[in-house]
C-alpha cells in the first residue's frame, strides 16, 4: 500500500495528466468530425463484435510477417491482461491489505497470467527494438523520392518506436520487479509467478527497508508512468492500439469494387485534409506505421514516389502539428503539399494490395482515388491521360480508334457472332477495349469466341455501340467521363436482349458488376473463368485431352482482391490438366502488373527502378522449370507479354490466357505451341 | 479586353472520310465532327490570357452536331460566354463561313479575335483574314504568343526557318493562333456536365452569308495511292537506283 502522500501524488498526478490528455483525445475526435460524411452506422453492434473476435484473434495481423506477427501477437495478449493487473495495482496501492499473492485459485491464476504475460511482453519489444534499431530492415525506408513530413524524414518515426518501446520495458518490468520485490518480502517464492520468484531469490538477502524501497519504485515507475504516459498517446503512433479496433469496426463494408460517391458535385473529391471522408481521418491514428502497405505496394517496389506507408504517416504528422487548425477547421495546408506528391497520385495502380494487407484496415488507396477526382476536376494531370481521357470522351475507347474498329477483330472469325441489339441471346459478351482493340489481345479474344461457339454458347456481341465500361476512368478520377460512358452502356444494353453478361475483362467485369448497380445498371455478369468452369462442370465443354505443361498463374487484382474470384481459373486450368505451381505472391497477395487505375494509359516515371510486371516475371522465374505464365485478363496479357521481352526473358517463358488451355483441351484447331519453347520463340 | 474565339469542326479524322454522291462533298451524314485542334489552342491561349491578365472570353461557333456540347466544354474550361449561330450552314466555304462568323463577332465589341491558324478545311489559314477584312481589323497570322500591356497587344508572329518578329497590333485585330504556351488543357466531363445544368448559350440569328467570294467545287476524290517510298542507308544502292532512273 502506498503512503498517505503517495496516495494524494497519485491522484494529483492521474488529474493532471487526464487533463491534459483528455484535450488531446476530445481533440482526436473533433478532428475525425472534420471529415466529410461518411456512412458506417449500419449494425454497430456486429460492427464491433466482429472487430473485437479479429483483433483478439489478432487475424488481421497475421496476414503478412508471421515472425513479427506472432511477437506482436504476445504483446497484444500481455498488454490485454494488463488493463487487470493495472487495476489490481491501484487497488494495492489504496486498499490495506490487498494482494493477490498467496490468494485463492481465482488470485492464483491471475497471477499466473500476469507472471507469463509479462515475460511474453518484455520479451516481445525486445524482438522489436533489435529488429528496428540493430536488424534495420530496409522495409522501414522510403524510396529518395518520396515526399516526407520533415519530422518523419527526421526520424520521428524511429523516435517515436522508441520511446514507446522504452515505456513498455519500464512500464512492465518494474510491475515484474516489484512482485519480485513483494515475494522477497514474503520470504518465499509462489508457483503461481514462477519467473517472478526465480528474480525474488535475487532480493532475498535485502534489508526490509530496501525492499520496501524496491517496492515502491517500481509501482511508481509502473504505475506513475503509465499515467505520465497518458498526454502523449494522441500524438505517439501507439494510440493504434484504440484506435485500431475502431478503424476495423467502423471499416468499409459496401464492396471494395464500389468506389464512394460524390458528395458534392461542385466540390469533388478530395484537396485539404478534411474533405477526406471522416473514416479515412481515422486512418492515420490506426496507423503504427509498420510499412507492410508499402512493403507489397507495386509502385512502391518500382522506385516512384509513392509510398501508402509515407501517406498515412504524414497525414498523421500533420496532425500532430496542425491539430488545433484542423480541428477549427482552418489548416490550410493541401494534401498535396504536405503529405503527398503529385507523382505519387499518379503512380498508384489502385491494386489494393496497400488496403489488403493493411493490418488496422487503412485504406490508403482511398486517399489517392480522392485526391484524383480533385485533381481532374481541376485538369491537373499528365498529358497523356488527359490524350486518352479525350479519346474516351470522343470514341467511347481508350485506344482513339473509331468505334466501328471495336469488331476488327472478329475479321476472318469462322464464327457466327449474333447482335444482341436485333435477335435476343443467352449471354451478352460484354468484349471491353483491351480485348477488342490491342493486338496483342485480339487473338487471344478470336480464340474465346472460338471456345464459346465450339461449346454452343448462345452468345453475341454488340459492336459498335459498346464502351469502355469505364472502371479506370473512374480510378484515374474522372467521375463525369465514367457517368457519361456508364450511362450510354446501361442505354445501350436496355435495347438488347439478353440474360447474363460475361467479360474476359476484370476491369470491365469489375465496374459491371459492383459499379453499374449505382447508376442503375442491375445485370449477372461473370467472367469467363467461372463461366468456363461452370461449362467444364457441366459437360457441356467436353475435355478432350490434357494440357501437358508446368505453368503459373496471375490473380488480376480486379479479379481477386476486388472480387474474391481465385479458385474458378485455377480450377479451369487444372481442368485442362496443367499442373499449376504457385508464386510466392500468389491470391489475395498478387503482385499487380501495374497496368490498372489508368496506369496503362500514362508513362512509366523517371524513377522507375524497374516495371512492376519485370518484377513479377522474375517471381515467376524463380519457380525454375516453368513453361507458361498464365493470365486471365487482357490488360495482363499485354504487360506480360512485353515484360518477358524486356526482362529478357524471352524464349525461357511464355504468357498463356487461361482460354488457350481450353482451346488445347477442346482438341480445337490452332493448339497450345507443342514444340520445345526455345524454338517456338525464334 | 474582350476576346471573342470562333470555333470550328471538322472532321474526326479517327472515321473514314467518305465523299458523297454528289461527287463534290464529304458525306457530313455519318462524319464525326470534332474541334479544330488549332481552335483549341486559340482558345486556350485567350483562357490563359484571361488568367494573366484579365479578360472576357466569348467562344462563338455555327451551330451544328454536337456543338452545344464543344461550347459547354469550352465555358468548362474557363470561356466567360458562348454563342451559338443559329441558321447557319456549318458545313460552306471558308468565304461564307468568315462572312457569317464576322456578321455575328462585328456588334461584339471584340478586341481580339483569336481563331486557329488553319484548319484540315482550311489549310491556307484564309479564315482569320477573310474574317479580319470584313471586320475592317488588322491580321496577323501564325501567332505563337501574345502579351497584353494596359490595352497595348504584342505579338510574336513565326516565320519559316524559324524567324520570329514582334508586333505591336492595334485593337481590334484578328490573330491567327499557331500554338497556345500550353497544351490545351482537359475540360473534365463532370465539369461540363455541371456548366450544362448552370449556364446557357447566347443565340444569334446568321446573317446572310451572300456578298463573300466563293469557289465552287468540281470535283473531290480520294487521293491516289501512291507506290509508296523505300529508304535506304546504302550509298551504292542509292547510286544504282538514280542511275536506273537516269537522274545521275
Amino acid at each position: 500500500m502506498l503512503s498517505y502522500e503517495e496516495q494524494i501524488a497519485f491522484i494529483l498526478l492521474v488529474v493532471i495528466c487526464g487533463a491534459i490528455a483528455s484535450i488531446g483525445f476530445g481533440r482526436i475526435f473533433k478532428i475525425i468530425n472534420r471529415g466529410s460524411t461518411a456512412d458506417r452506422s449500419d449494425n454497430l453492434v456486429g460492427r464491433f463484435v466482429k472487430a473485437l473476435i479479429d483483433v483478439g484473434l489478432q487475424r488481421t495481423i497475421f496476414k503478412a510477417r508471421p515472425l513479427a506477427s506472432t511477437f506482436h501477437a504476445m504483446i497484444f495478449f500481455g498488454f490485454s491482461f494488463y488493463i487487470l493487473v493495472n487495476v489490481n495495482d491501484v487497488l494495492e496501492a489504496y486498499v490495506e491489505g490487498w494482494t493477490t499473492i498467496g490468494g485463492g485459485p481465482l488470485a492464483s491464476a491471475f497471477n499466473l497470467f500476469s507472471d507469463i504475460f509479462s515475460v511474453f511482453v518484455l520479451v516481445g519489444m525486445i524482438f522489436f527494438l533489435i529488429r528496428r534499431f540493430i536488424g534495420k530492415p530496409k522495409v522501414f525506408e522510403f524510396n529518395k523520392n518520396v515526399l516526407l513530413n520533415p519530422s518523419v524524414a527526421s526520424g520521428g518515426v524511429k523516435r517515436d518506436s522508441l520511446i514507446v518501446g522504452i515505456f513498455i520495458l519500464i512500464h512492465v518490468s518494474s510491475r515484474w520487479l516489484g512482485t519480485a520485490f513483494h515475494l522477497a518480502e514474503n520470504g518465499h517464492g509462489d508457483p503461481f509467478l514462477p519467473t517472478a520468484s526465480i528474480m525474488a531469490g535475487f532480493f532475498s538477502g535485502m534489508e526490509p527497508a530496501s525492499l520496501d524501497f524496491g517496492i515502491h519504485l517500481t509501482w511508481w515507475l509502473a504505475m506513475g508512468l503509465i499515467v505520465i504516459f497518458l498526454p502523449y498517446f494522441p500524438y505517439s503512433k501507439h494510440i493504434h492500439l484504440m484506435i485500431a479496433p475502431v478503424n476495423l469496426a467502423l471499416g468499409r463494408r459496401t464492396p471494395n469494387g464500389l468506389m464512394d460517391a460524390i458528395t458534392d458535385a461542385n466540390k469533388p473529391g478530395a484537396e485539404k485534409f478534411t474533405d477526406l471522408p471522416w473514416p479515412q481521418i481515422i486512418d492515420s491514428y490506426a496507423c503504427i506505421m509498420c510499412t507492410r502497405c508499402h512493403e507489397v505496394c507495386p509502385a512502391h517496389n518500382s522506385g516512384t514516389p509513392l509510398s501508402p506507408s509515407a501517406l498515412e504517416i504524414n497525414k498523421r504528422y500533420l496532425i500532430n502539428q496542425k491539430g488545433k487548425e484542423i480541428a477549427a477547421g482552418t489548416c490550410p495546408d493541401n494534401l498535396l503539399d504536405s503529405v503527398i506528391s503529385e507523382d505519387a497520385v499518379w503512380s498508384c495502380t489502385t491494386c489494393m494490395a496497400c488496403v489488403e494487407v493493411c493490418p488496422v484496415g487503412n485504406e490508403p488507396m482511398a486517399d489517392i482515388l480522392q485526391l484524383r477526382r480533385k485533381m481532374v476536376f481541376d485538369a491537373r494531370m499528365p498529358d497523356e491521360l488527359a490524350d486518352v481521357l479525350r479519346n474516351l470522351d470522343e470514341q467511347g475507347n481508350s485506344f482513339g480508334e473509331s468505334a466501328r474498329k471495336r469488331t476488327k477483330w472478329t475479321k476472318g472469325l469462322d464464327v457466327e457472332i449474333k447482335d444482341p441489339t436485333k435477335e435476343p441471346v443467352k449471354y451478352l459478351w460484354f468484349v471491353g477495349d483491351f480485348a477488342s482493340f490491342n493486338q496483342n489481345c485480339q487473338d487471344t479474344t478470336r480464340k474465346v469466341a472460338k471456345v464459346l461457339s465450339a461449346a454452343g454458347v448462345d452468345f453475341g456481341i454488340v459492336a459498335k455501340g459498346e464502351k469502355s465500361a469505364g472502371n479506370d476512368v473512374r480510378r484515374a478520377g474522372e467521375e463525369g467521363l465514367f457517368e457519361a460512358l456508364a450511362e450510354d452502356n446501361i442505354a445501350m444494353l436496355e435495347g438488347c436482349e439478353f440474360e447474363e453478361i460475361i467479360t474476359t475483362d476484370p476491369h470491365t467485369f469489375n465496374a459491371l458488376k459492383n459499379e453499374y448497380p449505382s447508376k442503375g445498371g442491375n445485370y449477372k455478369v461473370q467472367h469467363y473463368s467461372t463461366f468456363l468452369l461452370d461449362l467444364i462442370n457441366s459437360g457441356q465443354i467436353e475435355i478432350k485431352k490434357k494440357v501437358n505443361a508446368k505453368v503459373t498463374y496471375h490473380d488480376p487484382c480486379y479479379l481477386g482482391r476486388y472480387n474474391g474470384i481465385f479458385d474458378a481459373p485455377r480450377e479451369l486450368m487444372k481442368a485442362c490438366g496443367v499442373e499449376l505451381l504457385e508464386m510466392p505472391r500468389n491470391k489475395s497477395n498478387s503482385f499487380c502488373c501495374g497496368a490498372g487505375g489508368g496506369r496503362v494509359w500514362m508513362k512509366d516515371h523517371d524513377d522507375m527502378t524497374q516495371r512492376p510486371s519485370e518484377n513479377r516475371i522474375e517471381e515467376a522465374m524463380g519457380l525454375g522449370d516453368i513453361k507458361y505464365f498464365t493470365v486471365a485478363c487482357p490488360k495482363d496479357m499485354t504487360m506480360y507479354a512485353d515484360a518477358v521481352k524486356t526482362s529478357g526473358n524471352e524464349g525461357k517463358i511464355e504468357v498463356m490466357d487461361i482460354i488457350d488451355y481450353v482451346l488445347e483441351a477442346m482438341d480445337l484447331q490452332e493448339p497450345v505451341d507443342d514444340t520445345p519453347v526455345e524454338q517456338a520463340a525464334e | 479586353m474582350k476576346i471573342v474565339v470562333p470555333l470550328k469542326q471538322v472532321p474526326d479524322l479517327v472515321e473514314d472520310l467518305d465523299i458523297d454522291d454528289n461527287g463534290i462533298s464529304l458525306d457530313y451524314e455519318y462524319l464525326k465532327m470534332k474541334l479544330n485542334e488549332f481552335d483549341d489552342h486559340a482558345l486556350e491561349e485567350a483562357i490563359l490570357l484571361k488568367e494573366s491578365d484579365g479578360a472576357e472570353v466569348v467562344a462563338i461557333a455555327i451551330d451544328g452536331d454536337d456543338v452545344d456540347k464543344m461550347l459547354f466544354t469550352a465555358l468548362a474550361k474557363g470561356a466567360d460566354k458562348a454563342v451559338k449561330i443559329t441558321g447557319a450552314d456549318p458545313y460552306v466555304d471558308n468565304h461564307a463561313l468568315a462572312k457569317v462568323m464576322a456578321d455575328a463577332i462585328s456588334g461584339m465589341g471584340a478586341d481580339l479575335v483569336f481563331t486557329g491558324v488553319q484548319s484540315a478545311g482550311d489549310r491556307d489559314g484564309q479564315l482569320g483574314p477573310i474574317m479580319a477584312v470584313h471586320l475592317g481589323a488588322p491580321s496577323v497570322s501564325v501567332v505563337t504568343s501574345v502579351k497584353v500591356a494596359g490595352g497595348a497587344v504584342t505579338i510574336e508572329k513565326e516565320y519559316s526557318g524559324g524567324m520570329m518578329a514582334e508586333f505591336d497590333v492595334d485593337t481590334p485585330a484578328v490573330l491567327g493562333i499557331q500554338a497556345a504556351r500550353q497544351t490545351p488543357r482537359y475540360a473534365p466531363v463532370s465539369k461540363v456536365r455541371q456548366i450544362q445544368q448552370s449556364a446557357s448559350i447566347d443565340e444569334v440569328a446568321a446573317g446572310a452569308s451572300d456578298g463573300a467570294a466563293s469557289s465552287s467545287i468540281t470535283k473531290m476524290a480520294h487521293p491516289e495511292k501512291g507506290g509508296g517510298a523505300k529508304m535506304s542507308s546504302d550509298i551504292d544502292e542509292i547510286v544504282a537506283i538514280l542511275k536506273e532512273k537516269g537522274v545521275a
